[in-house]
């Protein structure tokens, strides 16, 4: 939309807010959508590909995902973020799409290396690792590594620990809202998760117990 | 679980433990060794942080949008075409 910015200026052009957007959107105009989703395509597609753990299937899920929000977006209620409520539409297209490839497998739960190295007694024969040095305090190439260290400890996972993992620790869902979604115990729950984050802590290890000084 | 567990158990349930998932007669106890066991304490320590240095480690919110999502975008809006709604 052009606007006036003084006499003798040239007209510059205002972009349209996001509550324009999604009003045009709703209404039907495609190009409106795009602009309104654009912004967030890799909040999107960052939150399917930890889930499904490939670009090809990423690339089919967001596709469905993208038109369900179009379908959905004249029942938005602006009483929530827009890239909140379509986060969550990506969010259930990944697990719809997971879920239509079947149960997931069952893992190994009786071995568990992370949990660190123990005397016949049970007694701990190392320290446990703690943040020595928050994510924060390292130089950006720093947290590359400790990103890409991260991600590789995820797709390393069952993919029964991993799904958990991120939508209990990564997406903030409860146990009791994971355990119904994923039609599994909560106990089952729990115990995916702590493994799923005592084998990512363990991966993390050398960049969480920092260097010595 | 017994009254004074080992190390091993300790680990193998904290995060039942943190999750107040547990009877009270085993939180009791997994309480009392985090109180005595230093390495376990820092094992525990480490585990209650990782969701919050995961999302900030993950966080990359001006990284451009990966080349799977820019085409299910483009594949979105040749399939709606700018017609209107139904």
């Amino acid at each position: 939309m052009p606007s006036q910015s003084g006499p003798g200026s040239p007209p510059t052009l205002t972009p349209p807010s996001q509550e324009a957007l999604i009003a045009l959107a709703a209404r039907g105009d495609s190009d409106a959508f795009g602009l309104l989703v654009a912004p967030h395509l890799g909040l999107f597609s960052n939150g399917i590909r930890r889930i499904l753990g490939n670009a090809a299937d990423t690339q089919d899920t967001l596709q469905n995902a993208l038109l369900s929000m179009y379908q959905d977006l004249p029942a938005f209620q602006a009483r929530s973020r827009f890239s909140s409520w379509a986060y969550r539409i990506c969010i259930n297209a990944a697990l719809m799409f997971r879920r239509a490839k079947g149960r997931f497998r069952e893992e190994a739960m009786d071995d568990c290396p992370g949990l660190g190295r123990f005397d016949e007694r049970g007694h701990h024969l190392e320290r446990g690792a703690d943040w020595a040095v928050p994510p924060e305090a390292l130089a950006e190439a720093e947290r590359g590594q400790l990103r890409a260290c991260l991600l590789k400890a995820l797709e390393g996972l069952p993919e029964a620990q991993r799904v958990v993992f991120i939508l209990r620790d990564l997406e903030d869902w409860t146990t009791e809202e994971i355990a119904e979604r994923l039609e599994q115990t909560p106990a089952a729950v729990r115990q995916r998760l702590h493994r799923a984050r005592v084998q990512i802590q363990s991966s993390l290890k050398e960049h969480v117990q920092g260097r010595p000084r | 679980m017994k009254l004074m567990p080992s190390c091993r158990e300790v680990r193998e349930h904290l995060t039942e433990y943190a999750e107040g998932a547990l009877p009270w007669r085993e939180r009791l106890a997994m309480r009392f060794h985090l109180l005595v066991c230093g390495a376990c304490n820092a094992f525990f320590r480490g585990l209650q942080r990782l969701p919050g240095m995961a999302r900030l480690i993950l966080a990359q919110p001006d990284a451009p949008p990966p080349d799977e999502a820019v085409k299910a975008l483009e594949a979105v809006l040749r399939r709606l075409g700018g017609g209107p709604r139904d």
